[in-house]
């Protein structure tokens, strides 16, 4: 999976960089630098928790997906699908794909790898020929949860086609995301 | 010289009794359509005709081109319609016979007329829309009209779907090729045209366990929500002369359904 390792300065550095300026009563700038000192020096263990690991993984991963049992009105409007991803972050992935013009596609999408989740939307051009659609765009990663808390990442690859008789989805992703 | 106004006047009058279909004429379009069902966010039929005529009441100049404007919010996620393509060449060449079922997508009838004719026109029966290969990415929808009397041909033209926008949609743009009544005579008007595009009357076939099973595509859905004064359509017609002609419609916005209304008290 190649991805690499970069040290974050922690959040209690930041905060006491952001702090200072502002800080006009003399009284007030020593007491939070005496909270501060407390926070960040007095309490070594919660200072190192937020210390953490940032990643970048090159994503290829490809998913099948099927129809859930939409509800509602917007049954027609859009196609709802489960299914399973591999690759680099192999787990569950669900769609939600609306075909917003007659050539455009949007998507949202959420992937549940082990220990996290990671959420995204695409925007794509849309192309019916017959039994197959379809679609060639770009993802955004969003955000994410668990290990994957801090995901963001922007021009992914994203392309797929549309079985129309049962609106089975294969949707290929590409590109960096970083945690 | 008072004789060059007249003469000037002469010449001018002698044209116009040689060529009166030379004079500028106004043409006139009128467009309605429907959904059936008319039901907000399910797949339905889009029925769509027009009448072309002149300001005269004669039959227009041959039409060249058109432009059908459907409403925003049309549903194209989960439609069937079109699940083959259909190869115009062998469309001409074999008739419907030609093509696929599953390249279907609606039918219709046509009247035409000659030019500046006051005639009641002359009926084309069969009219069919199917699906059609697209070099650029945009849906292709081909016309078919298989002509008897006074057009003793096959018809084949082709249109393309684009994106619209504003109250619009999409746009079924479509250049209409001249037709000859018979061979040496005037190209023929079109006066009247009345299509379906969406799954009524259609069947689509599919392999299932080994066997053929016939079953009914799915149309494009009706929008999910309807605009104050209705779903609007519109049309705009280029005729062999350059004039324009265009018209507008709206579908009357649904009744609730009476589940949903049920609710919403």
């Amino acid at each position: 999976m190649g991805h690499h390792v970069v040290r974050r300065a922690t959040h209690c550095r930041r905060r006491s960089r952001r702090l200072g300026p502002r800080a006009r009563a003399p009284r007030l700038s020593v007491m939070l630098a005496a909270l501060l000192v407390l926070a960040c020096g007095g309490a070594p263990t919660s200072g190192a928790a937020t210390a953490r690991a940032a990643r970048t993984y090159s994503l290829t991963d490809t998913g099948h997906l099927h129809r859930t049992s939409g509800r509602g009105i917007t049954i027609n409007q859009e196609l709802s699908e489960q299914g399973s991803a591999s690759g680099t972050i192999p787990g569950t992935i669900y769609i939600h794909l609306k075909v917003v013009s007659v050539n455009r596609v949007t998507a949202q999408l959420n992937i549940y790898p082990s220990g996290g989740s990671i959420t995204a939307s695409a925007s794509a051009t849309y192309r019916s020929a017959g039994a197959v659609a379809s679609f060639t765009g770009t993802l955004s990663v969003l955000h994410g949860t668990g290990r994957f808390s801090h995901a963001h990442g922007s021009g992914l690859s994203f392309t797929g086609t549309v079985q129309r008789v049962n609106d089975a989805i294969t949707v290929r992703l590409s590109g960096s995301m970083y945690t | 010289m008072p004789r060059l106004p007249a003469i000037a006047a002469l010449a001018l009058s002698a044209l116009c009794v040689l060529a009166p279909n030379a004079q500028a004429t106004t043409e006139r379009a009128s467009l309605h359509a429907s959904f059936a069902p008319d039901e907000l966010g399910a797949p339905t039929t889009i029925t769509f005709g027009f009448d072309l005529s002149t300001a005269e009441g004669t039959a227009p100049p041959p039409l060249t081109a058109m432009d059908l404007r459907m409403p925003a919010g049309m549903g194209y996620a989960r439609t069937t319609l079109g699940l083959a393509l259909c190869d115009p060449a062998a469309l001409l060449a074999r008739g419907l016979a030609g093509c696929p079922a599953n390249s279907r997508l609606g039918y219709g009838s046509a009247r035409v007329e000659v030019p500046f004719g006051t005639g009641a026109g002359h009926e084309i029966p069969e009219v069919q829309a199917l699906a059609g290969p697209s070099t650029t990415g945009n849906t292709v929808v081909l016309f078919y009209a298989n002509g008897l009397y006074p057009v003793a041909a096959q018809l084949t033209f082709a249109g393309e779907v684009l994106p619209d926008t504003g109250p619009f949609g999409s746009q079924l743009l479509a250049n209409v090729p001249l037709v000859t009544s018979v061979p040496g005579g005037p190209d023929v008007s079109i006066v009247h045209v009345q299509a379906t595009i969406g799954p009524s009357h259609l069947t689509y076939y599919r392999h299932s366990h080994g066997r053929l099973v016939a079953f009914k595509p799915r149309g494009v859905a009706a929008p999910e929500r309807c605009p104050a004064g209705g779903f609007p359509f519109a049309a705009h017609f280029t005729f062999q002369d350059g004039g324009h002609a265009s018209a507008t419609t709206t579908v009357p916005c649904p009744r609730p359904h009476p589940r949903a209304a049920r609710h919403a008290r």
